[in-house]
């Protein structure tokens, strides 16, 4: 028996609208991809600048201001006037929430409390947890804003699963051709199939590792919503809370008419953001997502929302109440997650991980970290699809954040796009000239492995790849006598240092495709100083 | 200089030790039956060569060449027939603007697309398995939209769409190619003349790396299996974009100091004497270029392009 379901036009008119903002933010960030010679534009980061959360905690940890983030002054006035309607109607995870909530009531029992519950007091205080975090310098936004969630999910996990759907079926129907008579099956799908590779992908088949982690987080905190539907929204979101903090004295109000409320918890029983506190009685605006179900639902038409000046309001008793030792408490656990986040010795500037290549133009690891959210933006428009969420190579403070895997893809010499879409400046925007000076690292040779040092064969690939105008890769000729007792004469490549700037292009093509023969760790990376050994300056060599 | 006569014409054929693959290799297939029915003095040559010799270099010159270079060998048609589908091979290999000549010349290839429609072909069809990121290197070397704009479809290869072909070389038995290349009724290759730090030279054969999957294996020994995939390949017409030259750093380049204005485009039904040519202008003997040694050694054409019936054009 399927539970009761409002039905009535502003209820349409808001889901609609959830839908639709759903669908575009699905769309800008399939949009999100690189345009050969061309500026990416900035309205691929619009839906983070409307997120007043980012620039609050970011800014706290790197002390920075973003005037990008203006653009949440927005979210912000309309959150003051008319409550959480960004939480109802417009952020696309709460959608994902109604959405999925709604997939979980044929399994529930009919009847569910729908009331105000003290556990959504958690949400308050994992905001300030988060906020006496940012102050100690660390960021964590990324498992708890919601755009951050959904972005990362969609570019790292969903799409590249529907990309890799779209691409087997394809091929297979390619490979067999099937037909009647004369015409062929792949008329039709391989037009198809060129259109939407040609439009929506980023690279053939593109794929991220770590995904299956961020695709579980995901499905975690939906799954919730079998607990109780928006169990994030209500329990979780800082987001909200944040928002929930600009609603406390909102000026759209709901009203009851007592008169001809006959207790039917209608509204309860509907209500998206458990914000009454029993059936037609007292109204949290703070918790309130403005859904509109509860005035949709009431059957003897007694609830009602009213413009209401807000020192005219008499809302004072219904308001959340933060109790000062729940403060305490979370300031403390902000500190000890600080502590515990910051533990890593990457990020104490102790040791540098091989492996994390940053993007180009990403500020030292500390601040990069203050600033980073993980929304992988970046990872979705690098042309190469060489960025790549980390799980522990950048300590947990770093979980998700972008690192450069250039066995899979390489930073190309033409390109600064991360720098362009980094809505944080994290990666900041560099001009081509200026990012194709820095460093991402440096280039080694394995000489157990490579070619013409470990087996006796010329090879090159790695020389020719390399972008760089004076070539980072050069070649010392030697001879050399087999085991035949034959000398054979061989070229034998050297990285130059004072030209490496660490792209990984000659990783990308070594012919060693298990392990490369010639590998890019982090030393003489730009970002950091202290990760410089002292190298040759391009003369002198003892080859 | 003297077109040559039936006799001279198996004579040379003979010299070559090829009779059979003749038609194929020395003169194109669409020579044959014109050369049956033509008088004889009206044989078009084996190789055409066009130069700048003007003062002023107009912005179009690499279109002026092509045309004149192609025009001296018989004209498109000679190759293209009517309702043809025809593959125009640049070299679109890496992610530079044309100044860099890292790729051919987007006029070349622009030009190419047009006397191949003008020549009646059904369908042109432009594209390269690129070293770089496809749509990168497509748009940034200005092939793409030069190729467009003469109606050309541009083409991106599909990784899952290679398939294993047997090619029957020395080194190569079987490997992965692009189907709908070898599908088309043409495949005019247009290199870009340049320098390359493990062949030395990259030209016309080293171009045909570009229809194939897995070049790793390639880099193993790379004249035999170029010379492999040329073979396979069945070469009929090359075009040779020596406008612009890279001579050091190749074949990625990237610096300006390092491109020279050869103002030359040259056209050949013989590929290793095109490749021999090229070698020259890059300053090598071409006997101690490995892909055009072994492509003489192959038979698939003659190293000493002189002895070819040659053209030279000034153009001004
Ligand atoms: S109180 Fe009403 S408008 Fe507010 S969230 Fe609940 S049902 Fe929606
Ligand atoms: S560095 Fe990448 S993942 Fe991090 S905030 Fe910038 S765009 Fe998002
Ligand atoms: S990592 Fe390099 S290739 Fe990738 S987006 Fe950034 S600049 Fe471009």
């Amino acid at each position: 028996m399927s539970r009761f379901r409002v039905r009535t036009p502003t209820v349409r008119l808001r889901r609609t609208v959830q839908l639709l903002v759903l669908a575009l933010f699905l769309a800008v960030v399939l949009a999100a991809r690189p345009q050969p010679g061309q500026r990416l534009p900035v309205w691929l980061e619009s839906f983070f600048h409307l997120d007043p959360l980012i620039p609050v905690v970011t800014g706290l940890a790197a002390h920075a201001v973003q005037w990008a983030f203006l653009l949440s002054v927005v979210t912000v006035v309309v959150t003051v006037l008319l409550g959480r309607v960004f939480c109802g109607w417009f952020c696309p995870l709460g959608t994902v929430h109604t959405l999925v909530g709604r997939l979980f009531e044929r399994w529930r029992p009919a009847r569910q409390r729908e009331h105000w519950h003290r556990g959504q007091l958690a949400k308050y205080y994992v905001l300030a947890a988060l906020l006496v975090l940012a102050l100690f310098g660390v960021q964590w936004l990324v498992l708890l804003d919601p755009l951050v969630i959904l972005y990362r999910t969609l570019t790292v996990a969903l799409w590249p699963a529907a990309q890799g759907g779209v691409e087997s079926t394809a091929t297979a129907i390619y490979q067999a051709d099937p037909g009647v008579g004369t015409w062929r099956v792949t008329s039709v799908t391989e037009p198809v199939y060129r259109t939407v590779r040609d439009l929506l992908f980023v690279k053939q088949q593109q794929s991220f590792p770590n995904s299956g982690f961020v695709l579980g987080f995901f499905l975690f905190i939906t799954g919730l919503n079998f607990v109780q539907r928006r169990f994030w929204c209500r329990y979780i979101c800082p987001l909200g809370a944040l928002l929930g903090l600009l609603a406390w004295r909102p000026w759209l109000v709901r009203k009851l008419d007592t008169g001809a409320c006959n207790q039917c918890d209608l509204c309860g029983l509907t209500c998206h953001g458990a914000a009454s506190t029993g059936p037609g009685t007292g109204w949290k605006p703070q918790e309130c997502l403005g859904c509109l179900n509860c005035t949709s639902a009431c059957a003897a038409g007694g609830l009602k929302f009213r413009w209401e000046l807000p020192w005219r309001h008499g809302l004072a008793p219904e308001r959340v109440n933060l109790s000062r030792r729940g403060m305490l408490e979370a300031a403390a656990g902000g500190v000890v997650a600080a502590m515990v986040l910051r533990a890593s010795p990457q990020a104490r500037g102790a040791t540098f991980h091989p492996l994390l290549l940053r993007p180009p133009g990403a500020a030292d690891e500390a601040d990069f970290l203050a600033r980073c959210t993980a929304c992988g933006l970046c990872m979705k428009v690098c042309p190469t699809g060489g960025l790549h969420p980390t799980l522990f190579e950048a300590g947990l403070d770093g979980l998700f954040t972008p690192r450069l895997v250039p066995r899979i893809g390489y930073c190309d010499y033409e390109c600064n796009a991360c720098g362009q879409v980094c809505p944080t400046a994290a990666i900041r925007p560099l001009p081509l000239a200026e990012k194709k000076a820095v460093r991402l690292g440096l280039a080694a040779f394995d000489v157990g492995r490579c070619l013409p040092y470990a087996y006796g064969r010329n090879c090159m690939v790695c020389e020719e790849h390399c972008p760089v105008p004076d070539k980072a890769i050069y070649f010392a000729p030697v001879t050399v006598t087999g085991r035949d007792g034959v000398p054979t004469e061989l070229l034998r490549p050297h990285v130059d240092p004072a030209h490496c700037t660490g792209c990984g292009i000659c990783e990308n093509v070594c012919p060693f495709k298990d392990q490369p023969a010639i590998r890019v760790t982090s030393a003489n990376e730009s970002r950091h100083a202290a990760n410089q050994p002292i190298l040759g300056s391009g003369s002198g060599y003892p080859f | 200089m003297s077109a040559p006569t039936r006799r001279e014409f198996l004579a040379r054929s003979a010299a070559l030790g090829a009779a059979a693959l003749l038609p194929r290799f020395a003169l194109g297939q669409a020579a044959a039956p014109q050369a049956a029915t033509a008088p004889a003095t009206t044989l078009p040559p084996d190789m055409t060569i066009a130069r700048w010799g003007g003062t002023e270099v107009p912005t179009d010159l690499p279109v002026k060449l092509v045309r004149e270079a192609l025009g001296a060998l018989g004209g498109m048609g000679r190759f293209v027939q009517k309702q043809a589908v025809v593959w125009v091979k640049p070299n679109i290999g890496w992610n530079r603007k044309p100044e860099f000549a890292a790729n051919t010349d987007p006029q070349v290839v622009g030009e190419i697309v047009r006397l191949c429609f003008e020549a009646g072909a059904k369908t042109v069809k432009v594209g390269d398995f690129t070293c770089n990121e496809a749509r990168a290197c497509y748009e940034n070397s200005g092939i793409a939209p030069a190729a467009r704009a003469a109606g050309a479809q541009i083409v991106y290869l599909d990784k899952s769409r290679f398939r294993d072909m047997t090619i029957g070389g020395r080194r190569l038995k079987e490997h992965p190619v692009y189907p709908e290349i070898v599908e088309c009724d043409l495949v005019v290759n247009v290199p870009v003349c340049k320098h390359h730090g493990s062949t030395q030279v990259t030209l016309a054969m080293k171009n045909y790396m570009g229809v194939v999957e897995n070049r790793g294996f390639f880099h193993q020994d790379l004249p035999t299996t170029i010379a492999d995939i040329t073979r396979f390949m069945k070469p009929r017409l090359s075009i040779l974009d020596a406008v612009r030259v890279l001579t050091a750093r190749g074949p990625t380049g990237g610096r300006l100091e390092d491109v020279k204005t050869f103002n030359t485009v040259a056209a050949s039904v013989d590929i290793v004497a095109l490749d021999a040519f090229g070698s020259e202008l890059l300053g090598h003997d071409p006997a101690k270029i490995g892909t055009v040694a072994m492509g003489a050694e192959y038979e698939l054409g003659r190293m000493d392009y002189r002895a070819l019936q040659l053209k030279e054009l000034q153009v001004a």
